[in-house]
């Protein structure tokens, strides 16, 4: 596989290892058990050789790319200095960042132009667990968070809807206020009906149209509290009205969709759309 | 599921509990949840994850997010690694207005001899630079300070020339009744971004009763129009003293700050020094004061519902304490108390205080809380015998009557206040006055967020962001 940059596009992301060291019940790329770590290494560091200047965001993805340990670091080195403007989004669980050596070298690897988005599933560990797969994954994803904050390098805290948070999302908003109010932004997205999703769908698929209202208010509390807030994958017509003001294009490029409906739908230029990718639409789909 | 409790306090409003743990985050739940948490009987599967999140308990062993905790409580405290920041030059005794409840025992303009002579400014200044905070503030004060323009510039000009080495951010702040605002004192505010901190107690008919002149609020309002011309609207800001005569007029006092164009209202008790010790009739006025701020508070409240956005002082210093993760600065809701580890006093006599209230009481002759003079060592004045006598009584996780209060962490420890009213720093808590008054005010804030949230929460959060 050659990694293909293209300059337009907003998912340049480098694919370091397929292995991860949580289990989310809604993972949407379920990892894998394999020594990929070298392979995937050689070949995005001529990746990165090979990219054009003038790429926005390069996205580094898993799996759980911290489980590369120092070697992350040299993947980030040659992006910084082959492409120094470009910004590097590092998606991770945070566990790894729990130790604050790692979190403070990511800063000194990575500079100002990184960010790291990481997931936080519940404001109550037993559900944040349950969700990631893995006990002792709160505590150590908590930990990483604030290291992160202490070493300098900038959050996106990501919250994956699912029946297990949803109802809890206004609560969880005041948590965040309180125990994160470093994070830059925080992001809330829709689940995509894919991998893990699919098997343990009666476990943990909610629709969008059922937890409208709870999104609703968790984005206000957080808005009101003057922290940023974007709703991702989420389409407009299933937003509360006052929620869709937060909402951004954010499924990549070739992955996006829409429904037939959406041709009548006076927003259609401004909504994010469907995953391609999914395996069902959401239902109450319809033209604004 | 198994678990166990953190350090919290409960208090209960009608069919609530309200439970506080000692980074301040508050949780209401239904009346019984305590006794059911404590016995571990069932409780409701949605209020446990609560209870769990927001550390009231935790599972296991120890919490998994112990140091997140420590880091919180960290952040509450923060004002204490800093060093002190408010460092108040009282520059004179003499003032130009007659207040019948003056706190600073004021002389009447001609004195001279009571202010600062130049030498205790220099040594002054120089103590504050000992301070490591990062921010130091100026704080001028009187007496009436404009009246000691070339003191101010003095005091000013050599705080800038440290300065060039010592790279603080400095802030300069003139207490003033704003009736002497010459050319030369606002070309001083200009030159040096000083903002002006000035006293209107109300309308005319209430200002003037308070201040024992028939011209003073014609005085101070011209004053303020002037310096918001000279120095923009956001430099001058005013604070109002609820004496027994304007604590009948919540409503008409709130409507003169909205009038004049303040956008907030700090309402302010009496405290007992200087001449205002005359009132003795402490209790009554205290409860009269609980309904004074409330009525003032409700019409506050009904000003921002009609859209216009104003804000209350006090409540807002509370306010950040109960629903934010972020710590305040002000000294008198501080513990460890404001004494030292956030004020100092500079008095015009050379001599060093632990607060402003500490040198009102050394008016009268009581010199308990003065820690030395100016010339002294920094060590020994901050650390010295006194220093560590007040530091035995100056937290209130530690005093009996506040340890177990509900409150306890929105509110702070006053040794002077406790030792000018009660004869004894340590202060017992049943009978005192502030600790009625305090406790009132917080209640009635966390019953605000019970029983009115959709109503209040809105509100409070423009405020606070």
């Amino acid at each position: 596989m050659r990694f293909e940059w293209n300059i337009e596009s907003n998912d340049n992301a480098l694919f370091v290892t397929a292995q991860c060291n949580n289990r989310c019940i809604m993972c949407c790329q379920p990892p894998l058990h394999q020594d990929d770590i070298d392979d995937l290494l050689e070949k995005n560091l001529k990746a990165i050789d090979n990219a054009p200047q003038g790429i926005k965001v390069v996205g580094i993805t898993g799996g759980e790319p911290t489980l590369l340990g120092d070697k992350l670091f040299i993947l980030i080195e040659k992006i910084r200095s082959k492409l120094p403007e470009t910004a590097i989004q590092l998606l991770s669980n945070g566990r790894r960042f729990s130790d604050s050596q790692y979190a403070k070298r990511m800063k000194e690897v990575g500079g100002d132009n990184l960010f790291v988005g990481i997931p936080l599933h519940s404001d109550y560990v037993g559900d944040h667990n349950l969700v990631a797969g893995v006990n002792g994954a709160y505590d150590e994803t908590m930990l990483g968070l604030y290291n992160l904050n202490a070493a300098g390098v900038e959050i996106e805290l990501r919250v994956v809807i699912n029946s297990i948070n949803a109802y809890r999302l206004p609560l969880m908003s005041e948590f965040i206020y309180k125990n994160l109010p470093f994070v830059s932004w925080v992001a809330y997205m829709g689940m995509e009906h894919t991998g893990y999703a699919i098997a343990n769908e009666k476990q943990i698929w909610i629709e969008p149209e059922e937890y409208k209202d709870s999104l609703g208010e968790a984005v206000k509390r957080l808005a009101d509290w003057g922290m940023d807030v974007a709703i991702f994958n989420i389409p407009l017509c299933l937003l509360r009205e006052d929620a869709r003001r937060f909402s951004k294009h954010s499924i990549s490029d070739w992955k996006v969709r829409y429904a037939d409906c959406c041709n009548a739908c006076s927003l259609k230029c401004e909504c994010c759309g469907l995953f391609g990718t999914s395996k069902k639409e959401f239902n109450g789909i319809k033209a604004l | 599921m198994k678990y166990r409790l953190l350090p919290f306090n409960f208090t209960r409003f009608k069919e609530k509990e309200v439970l506080v743990n000692e980074l301040g985050d508050l949780l209401v739940s239904p009346r019984g949840t305590v006794e059911r948490i404590i016995n571990h009987e069932d409780i409701d599967a949605e209020l446990y994850k609560s209870l769990v999140a927001n550390y009231f308990l935790y599972e296991g062993d120890i919490p998994g997010t112990l140091d997140i905790y420590a880091s919180r409580l960290k952040t509450k405290k923060s004002f204490l690694g800093a060093g002190t920041a408010l460092h108040i030059f009282v520059l004179t005794l003499r003032c130009n207005q007659n207040c019948i409840y003056c706190q600073a025992s004021s002389r009447a303009a001609e004195n001279k001899h009571c202010s600062m002579s130049i030498e205790s400014m220099d040594a002054a200044v120089k103590l504050m630079f000992k301070s490591k905070s990062e921010y130091l503030t100026m704080e001028f004060q009187g007496g009436e300070p404009s009246l000691e323009p070339g003191l101010i510039r003095y005091g000013i000009e050599l705080a800038e020339q440290i300065n060039l080495q010592e790279k603080r951010h400095l802030t300069y702040v003139l207490c003033t009744n704003c009736v002497n605002l010459t050319d030369e004192v606002l070309e001083l505010c200009k030159r040096y971004n000083i903002v002006i901190s000035t006293s209107l107690d109300g309308p005319k008919f209430i200002h003037n009763h308070n201040r024992g002149q028939d011209s003073s609020y014609d005085r101070v309002t011209k004053g303020i129009e002037i310096a918001r011309e000279e120095l923009g609207k956001d430099r001058v800001s005013a604070l109002m003293t609820t004496s027994t005569f304007g604590v009948h007029y919540p409503i008409e006092i709130v409507n003169e700050y909205v009038r004049l164009g303040f956008n907030s209202i700090f309402l302010r008790a009496l405290n007992p020094y200087g001449l205002a010790t005359q009132n003795d009739n402490w209790d009554e006025y205290t409860d009269q004061f609980i309904t004074f701020y409330k009525t003032a508070f409700e019409h506050i409240l009904d000003i921002n519902k009609a859209g216009k956005f104003f804000m209350e002082e006090y409540a807002v210093i509370l306010l950040r304490k109960i629903l934010t993760p972020f710590t305040t600065g002000f000294v008198d809701l501080q513990s460890p108390a404001g004494i030292l580890n956030s004020v100092i006093v500079y008095n015009y006599d050379g001599n060093v205080y632990a607060s402003d209230e500490s040198r009102m009481l050394a008016e009268f002759n009581d010199y308990t809380f003065k820690l030395g003079k100016v010339t002294d060592s920094y060590e020994d004045l901050f650390f010295g015998e006194k220093a560590r006598a007040f530091a035995k009584v100056w937290s209130n996780e530690c005093l009996a009557g506040c340890s177990d209060c509900p409150v306890r962490p929105y509110c702070g420890a006053d040794p002077v206040r406790n030792y000018s009213t009660q004869g004894d720093m340590y202060g017992i808590r049943y009978n005192s006055a502030l600790c009625k008054k305090n406790k009132a005010i917080i209640e009635y804030l966390i019953s605000l967020l019970v029983d009115r949230e959709d109503e209040v929460l809105p509100i409070f959060k423009s405020w606070l962001s």
